[in-house]
């Protein structure tokens, strides 16, 4: 099996304090991998710095390194922009840029430089198919993505990440905000996802990543305190304190 | 409580009395000659040596009364004041083929001039020196025009008093000012916000300037302008002392601070969480700064922009030393002009003030203010980008 993100001995600061303590672990190609634990424990701020989002934050400062299939990340001559172009993210708000559904989606691809209409039609129908949103918004393309309601939102944002064609997905919490309807919608829609790209999903809800992921982390307190398969994880959880985590006695 | 609001009556009591002295004194003025008309009054000297056809002109069955028409020459007049109250002659008909619509110009040989509606008569001399003088009234122009042939010597007036030079001065000052403050206040206003260093020291010092910039009076970037842009404009154009360039320059100033606060404001309200889903699809920061980042503080921007226009179309003192205060019809734009307000400064500083002009204008001024205001609510209201608001 592919290995997609390799850490190895991960510190993490913002400012004086440590958000992420010694972390090492392997993330697998067309996986899906949940990372959970109670809030703070540094799952997000993980998440980011496989993008490296957290350059955009004042006061973070990291050590050890990141490969992305073999090519340290945080190299100096690493270019950051490639990178983000082929490793998508879904925020945990749905935030879609005050344009239409169809400049959502293009935005990326015409960020590349791609032009041509012919091809971004296909590119945006692609994507919109792939995250199921496509028969719901198929008439009105031209409208501004605004008026879609939360969960067809967030179904969005995924359509403009994969109008990119990224190798991985990363998703931040991605149904924290929506109602369980939309959340099994984006449930499906990652099953699917699942065939053709690696996903990393952050999320609350240790019910969902019993659902959906094949793997799952358990952080605390800045730590990885455990990394199994899900089912293993779930049901013979090795260390005491994610015994304790999913069996609901804190967090 | 009572006095409060005694004071809130008497604080609106203060502006009705202004609106209603305005109003009043100027509203009558207001005609689309006044606003489309020369300023300036313009003298014909023709006349007319060929002798006349047969032509007999019918009188037009729409025209009034009050009219005295001569069918000889297909001419209209009617008894008229002026501004000083002395009685005139106006020329309010002109039949299409009369002759009076081809006269010769005395002034330039072959030249054609035509007498037009809105002239005023000031002196004909007929074929056998029969004279026609501005005060004899309309009936006897009419009969003096009847009885003659030919015309030896006419001397009519255009009537004047229109401010489309000083419209014409404004609508360009504000075109030239945007065109150079727009870019330069955004472009400035997105780097200090998007680009520079979060805790810069310079632009830190900067803000402080423009804030500062901002509260000046406006007669010190006249003097400014007198200074600077006259001899800078000068030198680069043909210009000699105050033009429309040093106008706009100076004009340029006094918004830049104005357009960039709006546009920082308008940056600053754009949700974080644009940035990074931008930043995150693979767009490098110009092109989120431009395609996602901009485009939504658009509105801001636009209201900041309107404030401006605003701005423009009221400054006087600053414009008095940069484009002069010498009122033209034929707008030049390395020449001096006025802009309205400064139309309202000159014919309120001649040595009979024009007070029904000068109110006339205000309404202008006013209402164009209004709409402006008006404009940046609807804005503000149709284009709320505040997430929370969504």
């Amino acid at each position: 099996m592919l290995n997609v993100f390799e850490i190895k001995s991960l510190n993490l600061y913002y400012h004086e304090k440590q958000a992420l303590k010694n972390i090492d672990m392997i993330i697998h190609k067309h996986e899906v991998t949940a990372f959970i634990g109670p809030s703070g424990c540094g799952k997000s701020t993980l998440l980011r710095s496989f993008n490296r989002m957290n350059d955009l934050i004042d006061g973070c400062r990291m050590e050890g390194n990141i490969y992305y299939v073999g090519n340290d990340i945080y190299a100096k001559d690493f270019n950051v922009i490639d990178l983000r172009a082929i490793i998508g993210m879904v925020f945990q708000k749905a935030n879609p840029f005050p344009m239409s559904i169809f400049d959502n989606v293009a935005y990326g691809p015409r960020c590349q430089g791609v032009k041509d209409k012919k091809i971004l039609n296909n590119i945006v129908r692609q994507a919109l198919e792939d995250s199921a949103l496509y028969d719901e918004v198929k008439d009105r393309l031209r409208e501004p993505a605004i008026c879609l309601s939360g969960g067809q939102q967030q179904r969005l944002c995924i359509a403009r990440a994969i109008a990119m064609s990224p190798e991985v997905l990363l998703m931040d919490e991605p149904t924290s905000a929506l109602d369980p309807i939309a959340t099994a919608k984006i449930e499906d829609l990652i099953a699917k996802l699942k065939e053709k790209y690696t996903i990393v999903i952050v999320t609350h809800n240790m019910q969902q990543a019993a659902r959906i992921s094949d793997k799952t982390a358990f952080f605390l307190l800045g730590e990885l305190i455990e990394y199994n398969e899900t089912e293993a994880l779930f049901t013979h959880p090795k260390n005491p304190k994610t015994e304790d985590y999913i069996t609901g006695r804190f967090g | 409580m009572l006095g409060i609001s005694m004071i809130s009556l008497v604080g609106v009591l203060i502006l009705v009395l202004i609106f209603g002295f305005v109003f009043s004194k100027g509203a009558a003025v207001i005609s689309w000659d006044f606003l489309w008309g020369d300023y300036h009054e313009t003298v014909y000297d023709t006349y007319y040596d060929e002798g006349l056809d047969d032509t007999v002109f019918s009188r037009p069955e729409d025209l009034d009364d009050t009219i005295w028409f001569s069918s000889v020459w297909g001419v209209g007049f009617t008894d008229s004041v002026d501004e000083a109250g002395n009685a005139i002659i106006l020329i309010v008909y002109v039949h299409q083929n009369s002759p009076l619509s081809s006269l010769l110009d005395k002034n330039e040989e072959g030249n054609f001039i035509a007498i037009s509606n809105g002239q005023i008569v000031n002196k004909v001399i007929f074929g056998d020196n029969i004279i026609l003088y501005g005060s004899d009234g309309a009936k006897r122009a009419a009969f003096l025009f009847d009885q003659a042939t030919i015309i030896k010597d006419m001397i009519t007036v255009t009537s004047g008093g229109g401010i489309r030079g000083s419209i014409i001065t404004t609508f360009l000052l504000v075109i030239m000012t945007l065109a150079l403050a727009v870019p330069f206040g955004v472009f400035t206003a997105v780097y200090m916000h998007e680009f520079a260093p979060k805790k810069s020291k310079i632009v830190k010092l900067l803000r402080r300037l423009i804030e500062m910039l901002s509260g000046m009076p406006s007669i010190i970037f006249g003097l400014m302008g007198a200074a600077v842009f006259i001899p800078f404009t000068s030198a680069i154009t043909s210009a000699d002392g105050g033009n429309l360039f040093s106008g706009a320059l100076t004009m340029t100033a006094i918004v830049l601070p104005l357009i960039i606060a709006a546009t920082e404001e308008a940056l600053s309200v754009v949700p974080d969480d644009f940035r990074q889903a931008s930043l995150a699809l693979g767009a490098n920061k110009t092109q989120t700064t431009f395609k996602v980042v901009l485009r939504s503080s658009i509105p801001g921007i636009l209201t900041g922009t309107l404030l401006a226009v605003g701005r423009i179309i009221g400054e006087s003192a600053a414009l008095i030393y940069a484009i002069g205060t010498a009122i033209k019809d034929k707008i030049i734009l390395t020449e001096r002009s006025t802009s309205l307000a400064v139309h309202i400064w000159s014919v309120m500083s001649q040595e009979v003030p024009n007070f029904e002009m000068a109110s006339a204008i205000s309404i202008i001024i006013l209402l164009v203010v209004l709409i402006l205001s008006l404009l940046v609510k609807l804005i503000a209201k149709k284009f709320v980008i505040d997430p929370s608001l969504r």
